[in-house]
């Protein structure tokens, strides 16, 4: 009945350093973006004038693309489960028009949002429940969901969509704004410390991880796993919802046309974000950067007078170059460059070694 | 004794210049052997992620002998196989076949330079005739190179089908093959090859006795030709059957190596496990505990078609066994239990209450946990921290404050843990791929232990986990047990059984076919249950 001695555990070992640490890789990407998002506010501020306008104008901007933001909290959070949404972007078209249709028959504005939420919200169970429970990938699921919401949204609006919202709501939800910060900002900070904490620091958040790491190990781990990913897929439809009310009410119109514009900006915030696209990896402190990094750039390019094709070709350059840089730390980050190096010198005297 | 010990390299001196002292000295790459292609291995040494796996071994494999490679499980012998057939390149040392220098060998290279490796579990293409697989990358052409010669490649094939013994039709698909009947074809390929040297990686594990034979006898004549053969298994009545010489690994190292008459069974054994035999105790047997409550009990649990009417019952600081072949529906009764599979019938009781609807999670908290057999698959968390795969287990559980995971409590709580089953690692925050695999699965003893259960199912707790690692887990288990919790170990390994538990069930296609306790638990008498020989 000996039981072993007991071992040094946790013993520190001097190779250990950011090596196979993989919280302090994930920060790492993050302040590499934080990097980044300073030198381009800089560069702009310099180059384009009219961009930083006293910081009211660097301000301003961010109303131009708080939406896209939005959907991309939701997203990270579906994306790090391991699973998709790509109806997130018509999912913003279909909840402005149903908040915009309500207001015009007679409902209370308000209340048209609650409303419009709710359904968002139940759009994403409904993903999130085929996803699980007919085991349907959810790129299938979403992709269809898409097209579906897509077109109710162009059907429910009709030739013009309901334009003229009261003030009370564009000024909230569109372009008011508290002394220089505009509302959107203020909407946005409150939406991203949610869903950070919801990741980062929750029960569930932790579920969600553990699943987009390896969702067997998950089941087996006794996590539940259908029901976190159905609840991915409501904050997911939630937040696209959110987005598309901040865009009605910036634009103070409802609008059914602006799904595609918003899902692959809302990707690429995730993944520049540093989420890993098969789920898992990944903070949402690097989404919430990135989004400002992707904005940034494309308004910057827009103010200085460039075409948005052009905006759109520099933030698909950006990606990549990210991307591979990311791949590179990453690596790095994984292999100990040191004991490659001290093999590589201890083979050579092995080779030309006569035996 | 004495003799086994003249041939055993200490393990304190790395560099000892050879062993081999009656099988030609040392091995000089370079200058071509007697006009034959012996393999020979010099000092080739390997590790994976840090942890070393082989340490300077160094062997000699001659035409027209059968060479065996014996050891625990985890000594290294099939990485030695796989250095030798390019599948890993050795991080020190070098390879020579006749003489000539291999370097950079790649599976495919080493097919070319007559040196085949028939890995443990065959990789035919299952859609593919056996004919095409023997060709597979090299389907001979008609003259003008366009069209295959399909005439050529079954005449061909049947003759090296007949020289192998293999009596199948050329066109039958390769997944329609027996186990068996796999093996030969990929004998059949070697020689299509024109290998020289093939190496069998514990091909028999799988095979029975009559298949076995078959293989020998296929073994022996390609012997008398004068090929290489290089053999891994864990029965050693098959190793003195089959084998000209035996070598012997340890924790990677070369601790014996002998002609098959100069060593006996007894200084094999010794050598294997490092100390004489006997000397290995049981870890316990039975416990002087008088609180022998029942704390589980599976009634009439069953399957369709993969288990049937599983009755038995746990009871407080009990290990008891679950034997049983590959196949026989180990896991799958295990996975019933724990909700991860839907019962057909019967029912599961946890100190007197049924647990319905079972999910893991609601067998979790009521105290019954499951470690999965397959840890790479099911149970870590890769690139994950220590702590989170510590955790991940008792989620719901996590201390809270204002209601968010409190980050230092949690890792307060992964801390205790893994002190309590030596988990050694450079820090909690380190990924679990960095740490060994017997750490690994250190730590996924922590996170059930961290559930606080009272019944726990462990299933082939010392898989793929280093000697040193699997006493610890045997601690661990009997800790556990005398500590009052209900075990049930799963495994393959019969001795591990014998060694570990105070009774065992044998299980058969699905069916409890026998329990032996207390005295009648030996690797015998389980041997010969887990095959379906019960005598009641």
């Amino acid at each position: 009945m000996a039981t072993a001695a007991p071992r040094t555990e946790l013993r520190p070992s001097p190779s250990a350093g950011s090596r196979g640490d993989p919280r302090r890789r994930d920060r790492n990407w993050v302040l590499a973006l934080v990097v980044l998002l300073v030198a381009e506010v800089l560069y702009f501020s310099v180059t384009v004038s009219g961009f930083f306008g006293n910081g009211t104008g660097l301000l301003a901007l961010t109303e131009q693309f708080l939406d896209i933001g939005a959907i991309a909290l939701g997203l990270s959070v579906v994306i790090l489960a391991g699973e998709i949404d790509l109806s997130a972007g018509t999912m913003s078209s279909f909840a402005g028009i149903v908040m915009a249709v309500l207001w015009r028959d007679g409902m209370e504005i308000w209340l048209a949002v609650v409303v419009a939420l709710l359904l968002s919200a139940a759009v994403g169970a409904v993903n999130g429940l085929i996803t699980t429970f007919f085991k349907v990938d959810s790129l299938l699921v979403t992709l269809a969901m898409q097209f579906i919401l897509g077109s109710v949204a162009t059907a429910l609006g009709g030739a013009s969509p309901p334009y003229g919202f009261p003030s009370s709501f564009v000024t909230i939800a569109g372009t008011g704004t508290v002394g220089p910060i505009p509302n959107q900002l203020i909407v946005f900070a409150v939406l991203a410390i949610v869903v950070s904490l919801l990741v980062g620091r929750t029960r569930v958040g932790r579920s969600l991880a553990l699943i987009g790491y390896n969702r067997p190990a998950a089941r087996y781990s006794g996590i539940r796993v259908n029901r976190t990913i159905v609840g991915a897929f409501v904050v997911s439809g939630l937040m696209a919802g959110i987005g598309g009310i901040l865009v009605s009410g910036l634009y103070n119109a409802a609008r059914n046309d602006i799904g595609d514009s918003l899902l692959l900006p809302g990707i690429t915030v995730v993944v520049l974000g540093g989420v890993d696209i098969f789920g898992g990896k990944g903070r949402i402190s690097g989404v919430i950067v990135a989004t400002f990094v992707l904005g940034f750039l494309t308004e910057g390019l827009l103010v200085a007078g460039d075409s948005s094709l052009s905006a759109t070709m520099v933030t698909g350059i950006l990606l990549l170059v990210a991307l591979a840089f990311k791949i590179g730390l990453d690596r790095r980050g994984g292999v100990d460059v040191v004991a490659v190096v001290r093999r590589r010198l201890r083979r050579i005297p092995v080779a030309g070694e006569p035996s | 004794m004495s003799q086994a010990h003249r041939r055993t390299v200490q393990d304190s001196r790395p560099r000892t210049p050879s062993v081999e002292a009656d099988s030609g000295g040392e091995p000089s790459p370079g200058t071509p052997a007697s006009g034959s292609t012996r393999y020979v291995v010099s000092h080739v040494s390997k590790a994976f992620n840090g942890a070393a796996v082989l340490h300077d071994v160094s062997a000699v494999f001659e035409p027209g002998q059968v060479h065996s490679l014996v050891g625990e499980n985890g000594a290294g012998k099939s990485t030695l196989f796989k250095i030798m057939g390019g599948v890993y390149h050795p991080d020190a040392g070098e390879l020579a076949l006749g003489g000539e220098r291999l370097s950079d060998l790649t599976p495919r290279s080493a097919m070319q330079k007559g040196v085949y490796l028939v890995p443990q579990e065959p990789t035919l293409m299952g859609h593919l005739s056996a004919a095409e697989n023997l060709y597979v990358g090299t389907l001979p052409r008609r003259r003008l190179g366009f069209v295959v010669d399909w005439s050529r490649i079954h005449r061909e094939a049947a003759s090296y089908f007949e020289r192998v013994g293999l009596d199948v039709d050329v066109e039958t698909p390769a997944r329609e093959l027996s186990i068996a009947q796999q093996q030969l074809l990929e004998c059949a390929r070697a020689l299509v090859h024109n290998c020289r040297v093939i190496m069998f990686d514990e091909s028999t594990s799988p095979l029975t006795s009559h298949e076995t034979e078959i293989l020998f006898d296929l073994m022996r004549a390609l012997r008398d030709e004068g090929l290489a053969l290089g053999f891994i298994s864990h029965r050693l009545d098959e190793v003195f059957e089959v084998s000209d010489h035996v070598t012997v690994l340890r924790d990677g190292r070369m601790v014996a190596s002998a002609g098959r008459d100069e060593i006996t069974r007894d200084e094999l054994v010794t050598a294997m496990i490092g100390r004489p035999i006997g000397v290995r105790t049981r870890v316990r047997r039975t416990s002087d505990v008088t609180d022998r409550r029942e704390v589980l009990r599976v009634d009439g649990l069953s399957s369709h078609s993969v288990f049937e009417d599983v009755s038995f019952s746990l009871t407080k600081h009990e290990v008891a066994g679950l034997a049983g072949l590959v196949g026989s529906g180990r896991t799958e009764i295990a996975e019933t239990i724990f909700g991860l599979r839907r019962a057909d019938a019967g029912e599961v009781f946890l100190e007197g209450e049924k647990l319905e609807h079972r999910t893991p999670r609601r067998c979790i908290d009521a105290g019954l946990i499951y470690l999965p057999e397959d840890r790479g698959r099911n149970g870590i968390f890769p690139d994950v921290d220590l702590t989170r795969n510590v955790t991940a287990g008792v989620i719901p559980g996590l201390p809270l404050r204002w209601g968010l995971i409190s980050a230092a409590r949690e890792e307060e709580e992964a801390r205790e843990s893994v002190a309590r089953t030596s988990v050694r690692a450079s820090s909690l925050g380190a990924s679990i791929n960095t740490l060994s695999g017997g750490n690994q699965q250190r730590a996924m003893f922590s996170r059930w232990l961290l559930a606080e259960p009272r019944v726990a199912i462990f299933d082939e707790p010392t898989r793929g986990v280093d000697i040193g690692a699997k006493d610890d887990i045997y601690d661990i288990i009997s800790d556990l047990a005398t500590s009052g919790l209900a075990c049930l170990l799963i495994s393959s390994d019969l001795e591990e059984l014998a060694l570990t538990c105070d009774r065992v069930l044998v299980i058969y296609e699905g069916r409890i076919v026998g329990e032996v306790r207390d005295e009648e638990v030996t690797t015998a008498r389980l041997g010969e249950l887990v095959v379906g020989g019960a005598r009641p």
